[in-house]
């Protein structure tokens, strides 16, 4: 059986979040949270490579959602003057970096068999 | 024969690809995972084909493309998102009303007005919450033909047009799905519209300016897209249909 600490807690979707869920296979880096080996860049966690400029700017990239998605928030946050909006997404992005918090982890949307395409 | 090379490439593309250079579109349900080989096969245009008459839209790489990654994003591998493109134009036979005459007066000898309506993209996604998600854009361009005598007396034609994107959002949410009105209103360049009911319906319309790069485009949708979202926090929907 695997452990809630295990599981890779990155963050996925744009509009509908949720956790990976895949099982961990490494830690990041950077930060130390587990991720799968499909959302393992490198040594480090989608977020930190992120943070790092590693962002890709082509859409056909699977990845591009990922660093879209923030850059998305913050200027509809602006758009509809609705702080709300992006301090929600920002706090359940950030739950991620909590482990063992309930509200960093709410249920994975991946099986473990690793046969997704989609890595967002 | 001509372009040989580029017309054996276009014969490995993936048959959606291979639609939409031959022949402006395609309209198709797929799982999200049947989505990826069109997008990387869509990717590796450019390396091929080369020649303008078969150039990808530029809407299918910059704004297709993108929402198709957005909506995959939030879907289940076996949810099915479907899509229908139509990426020849405004000009494309079918697309133009009826003409009609303005007034006008000298020099302009006749003015003659009409709409091009050119519903482009059409997608739904049935979301990972159990939500429906229906999109669409649609060109609405208003052409004018002017007919002129300038003072040595010849007939000038000039034309003119104007487009407007009109971006439809429709969100069927699943049954009593935890349901919270936004904190603040849209902005007003959008129309908003709740059904309510057993099953709630969020209908958001705009219209996005049509002279605008396609980048920006993709940004409007978006943000038109965002409205039946903020009627339910992130994150809380799916932690609530698990």
């Amino acid at each position: 059986m695997t452990s809630q600490v295990n599981r890779c807690t990155v963050t996925t979707g744009f509009f509908v979040l949720g956790r990976c869920g895949r099982a961990a296979v490494a830690a990041c880096g950077q930060c130390g949270r587990p991720v799968c080996a499909e959302h393992a860049t490198g040594a480090l966690c989608p977020e930190c490579a992120l943070a790092q400029g590693y962002a890709p700017q082509d859409p056909h990239d699977p990845a591009w959602v990922r660093g879209y998605r923030r850059r998305h928030y913050e200027r509809s946050s602006q758009t509809y003057n609705d702080a709300y909006w992006y301090s929600s997404f920002d706090e359940y992005d950030r739950g991620a970096f909590n482990p063992g918090d309930e509200y960093s982890y709410g249920g994975g949307d991946f099986d473990d068999d690793g046969m997704d395409f989609v890595d967002s | 024969m001509f372009w040989r090379k580029q017309r054996a490439a276009i014969e490995r593309f993936h048959p959606l690809h291979r639609a939409l250079v031959l022949e402006g579109g395609f309209s198709v349900s797929l799982r999200r995972d049947d989505w990826e080989p069109v997008i990387q096969s869509l990717a590796g245009h450019a390396q091929h084909v080369r020649r303008r008459k078969w150039a990808l839209p530029v809407r299918a790489q910059r704004v297709m493309v993108p929402l198709l990654r957005v909506l995959a994003a939030d879907m289940r591998r076996d949810g099915v998102l479907s899509v229908a493109a139509d990426m020849r134009g405004p000009d494309a036979p079918g697309k133009a009303g009826p003409q009609h005459d303005l007034p006008a007066r000298r020099p302009v000898l006749s003015v003659k007005q009409w709409y091009t309506v050119d519903p482009w993209l059409r997608m739904r996604a049935e979301l990972r919450d159990g939500s429906v998600l229906e999109l669409s854009v649609t060109e609405r361009r208003r052409n004018r033909r002017i007919r002129k005598r300038n003072p040595r007396g010849k007939i000038k034609i000039k034309q003119k047009s104007k487009s407007v994107q009109v971006v439809q959002v429709v969100r069927r949410l699943p049954k009593d799905a935890a349901v919270r009105r936004p904190g603040s209103p849209p902005p007003p360049w959008v129309r908003v519209r709740v059904k309510q009911g057993s099953r709630l319906v969020i209908r958001a319309t705009a219209k996005v300016a049509g002279e605008q790069a396609e980048e920006q485009l993709t940004e409007g949708i978006l943000h038109v897209t965002t409205e039946p979202f903020r009627w339910t926090p992130p994150g809380a929907a799916v932690r609530g249909a698990q």
